[in-house]
């Protein structure tokens, strides 16, 4: 490493040691070799023969690997390792030292992908291992396969993150804001979504091939149509479309950091970090002294000052204690509001809930209002996942973000006030959602003329499928965040039961029991017709395991703050 | 009265924080005086309802600090030496917010009450600023105003006024001085001993979280009467010095180091002149004989 700057290694080594101190890359990498054991054992390669240790199996999973999950991590990593030095006031330290603006960025830059990449690659580790497990059903080629898992990692992976990466990269840089970052990570499934879909679906293969940030249009020489064992021997070779892809994805990646680069400032006030109002009044500490130059006469005998009026206090009973628990609901909303992402989020959820009702047609079953109803119901599903984890989080770490925790423990609140604040703001948030859709979904059906309209479609799949839902994942949210120690972790683990849930689900699992959002049981005459009273009761089951969630986060809640103080 | 008896408190890392702290507080201003990690704030927070002491009690009138949070919150105004507030409300939003949560549910009650803070504070024309846009004095400011929300009878302030330039530390210090009705219990923790000799009626010094003594600045001041003496000499002269003299101070003026020494009975040498007592040299007397007890 002599031959780099040392600034830069300096800067790329204590990016890796700060890493290394997260839970987050492990947890990652866990993951992702969890990941790479459910491919090699229970994955397509089973059902169709195909060796797990074959050019063309890596080449073709590794794509579809690297869209599942990992833009989420992407981002989490890439957001804000030039935030936190702000946010810790670490700048003026940093940049008052000999060192410029290139190597302190592309060192963060780079410790940071370089623990990302490494994460990635636990998948690609764990099926090298696993060529020398036998296991029944899994097929492998004979020798131990090593060049491909390299080859093509760094070309399906970690070309397609390195880009990602610079782009969350250069937005948490740019505009100091983490959570801008987190909305476009959050965001990044519904925009390639719909741009494979809208943009590029009817382009050719190749045009497909080449406009594809994650390759996943690469076409593996329609191998899945011919037998095992020629698939098994054949030797995969990038053709020129992917190779111009991933040129171009090293330009892009290359260019941002550029625009970076020059616009970039260190100057202090050229750009405010996320504003905490921290102050720290122990800056003139480190001796004990004397001030001889102030003058502090008649310090004792202050005039002109207000009385302040006699007011009535009020902290006894239950009343008084629901009224604090409005105004703390109306301060946490007020703060969830100024949330800068969340325009974006809340935008971008409507579009994308109405999206396939405004563009596509929707069949009438049994009528045109139930089939836009459930249609939003099931498009809006991952934000109502998302939003909670995502915006409760910023709820309960605000008040130690700010430091405000010491100024609000000290009045005369019970615990349940503050947390049940936090909780109901997420949830009417959510709420807000749902009825911004399902009146935009009203005003689509109306003007695609889909009549008659049927408000009691809307009120039914509304009320029994989504507010349900949308409580029991706000209660599992706040569970969730007031368990686990820090944001991430819970966001992390949230993402994590969610994929597992899924992955569990699409295997057909779907019992009553272990499936309170009734993901995939739910039809619209079941909520109209004689199954009604099953459906309620299952709702009366999710909305108990709420309740039950967040007693459970009160509970927990109380024994946090105790620690906290002990 | 606020009396505490015998709190300890060491921290999970080890750290004895308080050993058997044991303090009787007058109504008032009272002074902590120690150095950074004396273990004042840790007291500080034990008495705003923040910390679990490992033993020992405090109580306020009839009200255990320790066990009855609840009623003590009631009595309570407190300050923290680090502190924010939720940068996208404005002043009044803020002292709004935080006096619904003490407890005052009259809206008229209320917004008079905010008024009339934040004109003694002086903060009535920003009073629909961002919070995120104040200055450190400002924010300071504002803090003790909603320290001073429900006519507190004890009102804590840790290091307040650290980081304030003079003009801000005037003012804060008379904002202070008038909180402190015939009732409450102001405490002041400092380690700049001119606010704890301007403003305090009584003090107590702490130091590696025990309670050294606990006094009037007055009396302080008057134990070491006729004993200080300063000379302001060149550099070499100082470890000839240093073996005969009782050095409460050094600190370089000019080119010279101007020493304060402590001599009881006469004049230490031809150098020194006699010097007016401070709360310092008392300080750093009492630092030093405890450390030749030890």
């Amino acid at each position: 490493m002599r031959i780099l700057p040392a600034p830069f290694v300096a800067i790329f080594k204590n990016e890796v040691r700060l890493n290394a101190k997260r839970i987050a890359p492990y947890f990652m990498a866990l993951l992702c070799a969890a990941n790479g054991v459910l491919w090699w054992g229970w994955g397509p390669a089973t059902r169709y023969g195909w060796a797990v240790n074959s050019d063309f199996f890596i080449s073709g999973v590794l794509p579809v690997y690297s869209f599942f999950t990992l833009p989420l991590f992407t981002a989490l990593f890439m957001a804000d390792p030039v935030i936190k030095d702000f946010r810790a006031e670490i700048d003026p330290l940093i940049f008052s030292k000999p060192i410029s603006r290139a190597p302190y960025l592309l060192g963060k830059f780079a410790g940071n992908f370089f623990v990302l990449a490494c994460c990635q690659s636990a998948f690609v580790l764990s099926w090298f291992l696993l060529q020398m497990v036998h296991k029944e059903g899994v097929v492998v080629v004979p020798g131990v396969t090593v060049v491909p898992y390299i080859k093509h990692f760094l070309v399906f992976v970690v070309i397609s993150h390195l880009v990602l990466a610079a782009f969350y990269f250069v937005v948490g840089a740019l505009t100091r804001s983490a959570k801008i970052v987190y909305g476009l990570g959050v965001s990044f499934y519904p925009i390639y979504i719909t741009y494979q879909t809208v943009a590029i679906n009817s382009l050719s293969p190749r045009w497909r091939s080449i406009l594809d940030p994650l390759v996943m249009n690469w076409n593996n020489v329609h191998a899945e149509r011919r037998a095992p064992e020629f698939v098994n021997h054949m030797r995969v070779v990038y053709g020129y479309d992917l190779i111009a892809n991933r040129a171009a994805m090293l330009l892009i990646a290359a260019l941002l950091l550029t625009l970076l680069y020059n616009r970039f400032k260190t100057l202090e006030g050229s750009q405010q970090a996320e504003n905490f109002s921290l102050l720290n009044l122990a800056t003139n500490s480190g001796h004990f002294y004397e001030m001889p130059g102030v003058v502090l006469r008649d310090v004792q005998k202050p005039v002109d000052l207000v009385p302040l009026p006699a007011v009535n206090t009020a902290n006894e009973r239950f009343a008084n204690n629901l009224r604090k628990l409005i105004a703390a609901l109306a301060i946490e909303f007020r703060l969830l509001l100024s949330e800068r992402s969340l325009f974006v989020v809340m935008s971008l959820a409507v579009f994308l809930s109405v999206l396939e009702v405004t563009f596509w047609p929707v069949s009438a079953d049994p009528s045109f209002s139930a089939g836009y109803a459930g249609n939003t119901a099931t498009s809006m599903l991952l934000f109502l996942v998302g939003i909670p984890i995502f915006y409760t989080g910023e709820a309960i770490h605000r008040d130690s973000d700010v430091r405000v925790e010491g100024l609000l423990w000290s009045h005369p609140i019970p615990n349940y006030v503050i947390l049940s604040a936090k909780f109901l703001s997420t949830l009417l948030l959510v709420l807000g959602l749902i009825f911004s859709v399902g009146v935009i979904a009203i005003v689509v059906q109306i003007v695609k003329g889909n009549t008659p309209l049927q408000l009691s479609a809307y009120l039914n799949v509304y009320s029994l499928i989504l507010v349900p839902n949308a409580v029991f994942l706000c209660a599992m949210s706040l569970v969730l965040h007031v368990l686990l120690p820090g944001r991430y972790l819970a966001y992390a683990v949230g993402i994590g039961i969610c994929i597992g849930l899924f992955y569990f689900y699409s295997q057909g699992h779907l019992g009553a029991l272990y499936n309170p959002l009734l993901f995939k049981v739910w039809s619209y005459s079941d909520l109209a017709g004689p199954n009604r009273l099953r459906i309620l009761m299952l709702r009366g089951y999710t909305l108990t395991l709420a309740a039950g969630l967040i007693t459970f986060a009160h509970l927990a809640n109380a024994r946090r703050t105790l620690r906290m103080r002990s | 009265m606020l009396v505490i008896r015998g709190l300890t408190k060491t921290y999970s890392s080890g750290v004895h924080a308080l050993r058997d702290v044991t303090l009787d507080v007058p109504a008032g201003m009272f002074g902590l005086l120690g150095p950074n990690g004396a273990g004042k704030t840790t007291l500080m927070k034990i008495l705003a309802t923040l910390l679990e002491p490992n033993s020992g009690s405090a109580h306020m009138r009839d009200v255990d600090l320790i066990s009855d949070k609840r009623r003590a919150r009631r009595l309570l105004g407190y300050l923290p030496q680090d502190f924010g507030f939720y940068p996208t409300l404005r002043a009044d939003q803020m002292l709004d917010f935080f006096a619904q949560l003490k407890g005052v549910l009259s809206v008229k009650e209320r917004r008079r009450l905010v008024d009339v803070l934040l004109e003694r504070v002086n903060l009535s024309d920003a009073r629909r600023q961002k919070l995120s846009e104040f200055s450190g004095g400002m924010r300071q400011r504002l803090g003790i105003a909603q320290a001073l929300i429900g006519n507190p009878l004890l009102i804590i302030v840790d290091e307040p006024t650290s980081g304030l330039d003079p003009d801000e530390r005037v003012r804060f210090h008379n904002l202070l001085a008038e909180s402190a009705g015939e009732d409450t219990v102001v405490m002041l923790s400092t380690h700049i001993v001119s606010d704890v000799s301007s403003l305090c009626s009584h003090m107590a010094i702490i130091r590696e979280g025990e309670i050294l003594v606990s006094t009037t600045p007055a009396a302080a001041i008057d134990e070491l009467d006729g004993s200080i003496w300063e000379a302001s000499v060149p550099h070499e002269k100082i470890a000839g010095l240093k073996t005969r003299c009782r050095v409460l101070s050094s600190q370089m003026v000019g080119g010279l180091v101007r020493l304060r020494v402590i001599s009881r009975n006469d004049r230490p040498s031809e150098e020194f002149k006699p010097a007016g007592a401070v709360l310092e040299d008392y300080y750093f007397n009492l630092v030093n004989e405890q450390k030749r007890a030890s």
